[in-house]
């Protein structure tokens, strides 16, 4: 019975706060919307018998989601969405891995100080951390004004509200996402091994590509997965740091609902991204399927 | 597991004595090139020392190794045994002194570029994401041989291990002694002159490291590689080694051949570390000059010693006497001669079918180990428990230590 329970204990959970909203949301996008509270026509209600909910069950369509696919607007949005998160994943790479590799060569009784360097952006709230790059960025910023101060701009670059203040805003909040399972593969990997490569002919700079580069592919894989997957979605940072030109899914997803208040059709396009989604989610837990039969 | 017939035969299952007595049998019997003073050695340390901030590894060692030779460096943890390897290999740079490997200084060359060397790593080091078969080419591709000639060269070192229908598994997916081969595959394809084995068996159960133990000496003497083999197992050490260098807190305790580690050891860690010994303290009390000396024990009972003599004793000389437990005669009966025997009483008789051990508490008060052999049942009556005893032995089978 006890182990019951603890089986069902996840399963609860995401029914309770995945299954359940998601149908409630579901069922949104196949609704119209009207200018009542709330702002939809209701496909069915429990109350109203079997009778009617089959009727209205089989007046059903999917009219919200062709009107997506035809609106350029969607169809881009979803895109540039991907787009912008795999070059961000791409540029955290560059900068996380340097950064992990360091900290698995530190000596062991620094590497847990460096962890919690890692870690400590997590102290302050996200939403602060980003608004504190508007401050940095921005015309009149820390950047500008430094780059003036020592001469090396006439006027002040252009940052705040485009996408390189996106990307740059991606790339330092997920920094960490990246730099933790980089850490953890490279830390396990076997001094000896690089000894053997070099013993064998290799010299430090090949061992690296031979032997540490290679194994350190499941933590890349993981570290991309987790910075890829939630900044495909991301909305606060192109909210906060771009500009009208930065099209994001989660942006307009949020003007879709909030600023048209057209319910069923924001509905239809968080549903279409979680679809969206999927496919690198399950992709991800078959690289860590493989990483785990693989033996290490 | 596939075995060769090599290890699956006679040699396999027999006793470290026996496999001694077959490793003078094998054709390097006659090999002394350390009593050659023409020979050059293949390898030279000088007068090496290594630092670890205060700590010294490797204090002040010179040694000569000569080709083909298999040796063996011996000690507990430690002793710096694995230091002098890794400075061999590149690993670590010597504090002080030099490397000198055929002839040429290598102290500060990178363990890349000592491409007469490769080495055989503890618990392997098999590189995980590599196939056998690119493990052991590794090395060569290295080099930029082409890849036809890789495929042989690697077929070659597999078929020496006898591993060829590995070649395409993983390093995870073989057993222990299928690792220990490809790790010596990888290391022997490069056809290195030197080849230096880091406690390679250190990870094997006893039956299987005894097989391995017989094919390391067969791929040593079929490649004719050099071989130096860092091990702290003395049984191994003597099986495989034609030399043996005995290492004690950085320092070389003592470079022999088995046979004299065992019968002369120049100190009392020597005799000590290998095989079981009883050693009973003394004094010189004469030297009478026919290369002989006598000793009188510390318990002072007017007992004499004899022996025979090593240089540089003098009169009333502290010296050890290190006798073997099979070395002693153990009867209840007491002998003529009253030179080279105690009395004692039977502590403890331990059977072990071909042989027994006596564990016998002297008048003196020393506990002394003897072993006999049960060659002929019941010719004398059995000795047992608290039976009194006469342990008697050859002046030439005793040894003095100094130290």
């Amino acid at each position: 019975m006890r182990k019951w329970m603890v089986i069902a204990a996840p399963y609860v959970w995401l029914l309770l706060f995945f299954l359940i909203p998601f149908f409630i949301v579901f069922k949104i996008s196949l609704s119209e919307s009207e200018i009542s509270i709330p702002p939809y026509t209701p496909v069915f209600s429990l109350s109203e018998g079997w009778e009617s909910i089959s009727t209205k069950l089989g007046q059903l369509d999917f009219e919200k989601y062709a009107f997506i696919f035809s609106d350029e607007l969607y169809t881009s949005s979803y895109w540039s969405s991907l787009k912008i998160a795999a070059v961000a994943t791409f540029l955290t790479l560059l900068i996380a891995y340097p950064l992990a590799y360091g900290m698995a060569r530190a000596p062991k009784e620094w590497q847990p100080t460096l962890m919690m360097f890692v870690i400590l952006p997590f102290w302050t709230s996200f939403l602060i951390r980003v608004y504190a790059w508007i401050g940095i960025l921005k015309n009149e910023g820390l950047l500008n004004a430094f780059l003036l101060h020592i001469g090396a701009i006439s006027e002040p670059l252009q940052i705040m509200n485009t996408t390189t203040a996106v990307y740059i805003g991606i790339v330092y909040s997920y920094l960490p996402f990246m730099v933790l399972p980089l850490y953890a593969s490279l830390e396990k990997i076997d001094g000896r091994l690089l000894e053997a490569a070099e013993d064998l002919g290799s010299p430090p700079w090949k061992a690296f590509w031979q032997v540490t580069f290679p194994l350190s592919i499941p933590g890349i894989v993981a570290g991309c997965f987790l910075v890829f997957i939630p900044a495909t979605g991301e909305f606060v940072i192109p909210d906060l740091l771009g500009g009208s030109e930065t099209l994001m899914i989660g942006k307009t997803l949020w003007s879709e609902f909030f600023n048209n208040r057209d319910w069923p059709v924001a509905s239809a396009v968080a549903v279409l991204l979680l679809l969206v989604l999927i496919v690198p989610i399950v992709a991800f837990q078959w690289a860590q399927q493989r990483a785990r039969e693989a033996g290490r | 597991m596939t075995a060769s017939p090599t290890i699956n035969g006679p040699a396999a299952g027999a006793s470290p004595a026996e496999r001694r007595l077959l490793r003078t049998a094998a054709p390097q019997s006659g090999f002394a090139p350390w009593k050659d003073p023409s020979k050059q050695p293949i390898i030279r340390f000088e007068n090496v020392t290594k630092r670890f901030g205060d700590f010294v590894a490797v204090d002040n060692i010179t040694l000569d190794i000569y080709e083909r030779e298999f040796f063996a460096l011996l000690g507990p943890s430690g002793c710096g045994k694995t230091t002098l390897l890794r400075m061999l290999a590149g690993f670590e740079k010597p504090t002080e002194g030099r490397v000198i490997v055929e002839g040429k200084d290598i102290t500060d060359l990178a363990p890349y570029e000592r491409s007469n060397i490769n080495m055989m790593f503890q618990s392997y080091a098999l590189f995980p994401h590599m196939t056998v078969e690119r493990n052991v080419g590794f090395g060569l591709r290295q080099e930029g041989m082409p890849e036809d000639q890789i495929k042989a060269r690697v077929n070659e070192a597999m078929s020496l291990v006898e591993l060829g229908k590995f070649a395409h598994r993983k390093p995870h997916q073989l057993s222990g002694g299928q690792q220990q081969r490809v790790a010596l595959a990888r290391a022997i394809a490069k056809k290195p002159k030197l080849m230096l084995l880091d406690e390679p068996l250190g990870a094997l159960d006893k039956k299987l490291r005894n097989q391995a133990q017989f094919e390391l000496m067969r791929i040593q003497e079929q490649t004719g590689t050099t071989f130096v083999i860092v091990t702290h197992d003395q049984e191994e050490a003597m099986t495989v080694a034609s030399r043996i260098a005995v290492m004690n807190q950085g320092r070389l305790e003592q470079v022999s051949t088995p046979g004299e580690i065992y019968e002369s050891p120049q100190s009392r860690y020597v005799a000590q570390f290998i095989g079981d010994v009883n050693i009973m303290e003394g004094k010189v009390v004469s030297l009478p000059g026919d290369g002989t000396v006598e000793i009188t024990p510390a318990s002072g009972d007017g007992r004499i010693f004899k022996a025979g003599a090593c240089e540089g004793l003098f009169v009333g000389q502290q010296v050890w006497l290190s006798v073997r437990p099979e070395k002693f005669r153990i009867s209840l009966d007491p002998p003529q001669s009253n030179v080279n025997v105690v009395k004692g009483r039977v502590d403890d008789v331990g059977y072990l079918g071909s042989i027994s051990h006596y564990h016998v508490h002297t008048e003196a008060g020393n506990r002394v180990t003897a072993l006999r052999a049960n060659s002929s049942h019941n010719v004398e009556r059995a000795i047992s428990w608290d039976d009194t005893v006469w342990l008697e032995w050859p002046a030439e089978s005793a040894v003095v230590l100094k130290a």
